[in-house]
């Protein structure tokens, strides 16, 4: 391509064009989110490390933190296809809770008879543990094809959609368990996975990390990551380009689903049992994460990375207020008040060319 | 600006006639097209002009396969070409650039050129649909260069270019799919007089590629030495159709505004 400059001679570039494209590419990353969110964290970090004399930066602490990140991060690297998409999903933390349950109830079925479960003897573990993995998985796919298929079908809106299938789920969820956690989870589900270590690293962080990539990967490589961010671009020229909106729509929701799935049996791994209070306000977290994270609250730009950063902040910041024997309440705080910011800057940048 | 490269060389369409024959379109009582006809051949640009009302949107919507006309017939080079919707249009190599652009803004000028038609790599690679990116940035720098066009990046988001270089990728988009032709609806309509020259030489060298262009226009004095030939739209009708060469802007809006054909 010729120089920008030259064109700029001829006049017939917007200036902020040209000093746009004049941006070289380290200019870019100074500009971008990702990156300030990155030094943000580490700056949290090394702060932490210093307040408490190192006691924060030792290896079982980091260790510690990265399990206690998990759940969030895969949550919140499906919410980045979701808002990258221009969509909501509320109902993520109830579809969550209800696979977990799901997952448990298929676990417990098939790994021995009712007599042999209660009193925590598995003949037939590993088909009960494949089995709830399985079930698991496909509950989330169906709770996803369910939001994805009122979306598209009914053409209403998914903020609203996703609110009401979040009652919905939830509902279903106490309803199955009349209100009481699922008891007699194997205990192999923790000890073999869920606090188990390869190369020192858990188990749980690699299977974030591995999502994480790979929902990375699809976003930047692939032609299912472009349509999405087109989509959340411009819904109508999406659709005046022939791409089948409608079904990708699903199969986001159906992405999400999955995801919400695998979370659910992660939590039903490190806890033994489900956690039928705890997850009421996972959707809203992962969405914060998503957008502190640099991707766009209206859709069209999204990042896995800033996603992954974003889950890991208030995760660091309870750590670090618990183990400086301040009250963790103040994570709170602080989150939100990175989140107000997040979205301050992409408004900035929005209209900094409409 | 430089030149556009031989056609010769590059070009992809084969010359392709299209007419619109006495097509009517009929909303509820009111009649938006009366029997239009309308000769369109390879290789010109053909501009499209009447007053409001005249039918002009309506009968490039018959041609593009947004609008389905009540009566009459599409003929591509000589045979019947049911259009009934703008996926039929694209079959038969008839791509629309719309007023509005319809460009996702967030994405790049190549991915917008590509989207909905995106390249893949082979082997696995189509499997799980991995963009061959290398390959759609060449392709899409290309059809740039050929229509004349200079942008900064073809990988910077396309909210970041001017209007005029905004409508030049829209084109270009068009270009690269259509085999037969393509249809501008108002192109300049946004757009200063610097933007507006942006576009018309992106407009005349996409003719020069051997597609039949139709471009319907207010911008009358601009368009009546773009065009090759103008065809002029009164209540529904294809009034007449003119050689730009052996007309002129006053003929042209007399014309459009209720003087009778005097030739």
């Amino acid at each position: 391509m010729n120089s920008v400059r030259e064109l700029a001679a001829l006049g017939d570039v917007d200036p902020r064009v040209a000093a746009a494209a004049q941006q070289t590419a380290l200019g870019r990353t100074v500009r971008s989110t990702t990156l300030w969110v990155a030094v943000a964290l580490l700056a949290i970090i090394l702060l932490f490390g210093a307040l408490s004399d190192g006691v924060f930066l030792r290896a079982d602490n980091i260790s510690d933190m990265a399990v206690n990140s998990v759940i969030a991060v895969i949550l919140a690297v499906g919410a980045t296809f979701i808002l990258g998409a221009g969509l909501l999903d509320l109902s993520i933390g109830s579809s969550l809770l209800l696979c977990s349950i799901v997952s448990a109830k298929v676990t417990t079925a098939l790994a021995g008879s009712a007599e042999e479960v209660a009193a925590g003897v598995y003949p037939n573990l590993a088909l009960g543990i494949a089995g709830g993995v399985a079930a698991g998985i496909a509950c989330g796919a169906l709770l996803g094809a369910v939001n994805g298929l009122i979306v598209t079908r009914l053409k209403l809106n998914s903020f609203i959609v996703t609110l009401a299938t979040m009652g919905i789920f939830n509902g279903i969820a106490l309803i199955v368990t009349n209100g009481v956690n699922v008891p007699n989870v194997p205990q192999q589900l923790q000890t073999d996975f869920a606090g188990s270590k390869l190369a020192g690293i858990p188990l749980p962080v690699f299977l974030a990390a591995i999502v994480a990539a790979a929902m990375w990967f699809v976003l930047t490589k692939t032609r299912f990551g472009m349509r999405t961010l087109a989509i959340g671009s411009s819904e109508e020229a999406a659709r005046r380009a022939n791409v089948p909106v409608d079904r990708h729509i699903v199969s986001l929701f159906v992405l999400m689903g999955v995801l919400a799935g695998i979370a659910g049996i992660v939590d039903l791994a490190r806890f033994g049992t489900t956690n039928l209070e705890g997850h009421q306000t996972d959707a809203l977290a992962a969405f914060a994460a998503t957008v502190i994270g640099g991707t766009s609250l209206f859709g069209g730009r999204a990042s896995v990375g800033g996603a992954v950063l974003g889950a890991l902040i208030p995760v660091v910041l309870a750590t670090g207020l618990v183990i400086l024997d301040v009250v963790s309440f103040y994570q709170l705080v602080v989150v939100g008040v990175i989140l107000i910011l997040a979205v301050w800057l992409d408004q900035l940048r929005r209209s900094r060319f409409n | 600006m430089r030149p556009p490269v031989s056609t010769a060389e590059r070009s992809t369409a084969r010359a392709h006639a299209i007419e619109l024959r006495d097509i009517t379109k009929s909303f509820g009582h009111i009649q938006a097209l009366r029997g239009a006809t309308l000769q369109i051949r390879a290789g010109e640009v053909l501009a499209v002009v009447g007053d409001n009302g005249a039918g002009k949107s309506t009968l490039m919507k018959a041609l593009s396969g947004n609008v389905v006309p009540t009566s009459g017939e599409i003929v591509i080079d000589g045979a019947s070409a049911e259009i009934a919707s703008v996926a039929d249009a694209q079959r038969r190599g008839i791509f629309t650039v719309y007023q509005d652009l319809a460009q996702a803004p967030d994405l790049s000028a190549l991915e917008n050129v590509f989207l909905g038609r995106e390249q893949l790599l082979g082997g696995i690679g189509r499997r799980i649909g991995l963009l061959a990116r290398g390959e759609m940035r060449r392709r899409a720098e290309q059809a740039l260069d050929d229509l004349g066009v200079t942008i900064p990046s073809v990988s910077r988001p396309v909210r970041d270019l001017s209007g005029g270089q905004r409508q030049a990728v829209a084109i270009a988009r068009a270009v690269m799919w259509a085999t037969t032709a393509v249809v501008m609806d108002e192109p300049t309509a946004a757009l200063g007089a610097r933007q507006t020259a942006i576009v018309y030489d992106t407009i005349k060298a996409t003719a020069a590629r051997g597609l039949a262009v139709v471009v319907v226009s207010h911008d009358i004095p601009n368009i009546v030495s773009l065009a090759d030939r103008i065809a002029i739209m009164r209540h529904g009708r294809v009034l007449v159709t003119l050689e730009s060469e052996k007309t002129n802007v006053d003929e042209v809006l007399r014309l459009m505004l209720g003087a009778e054909v005097t030739q």
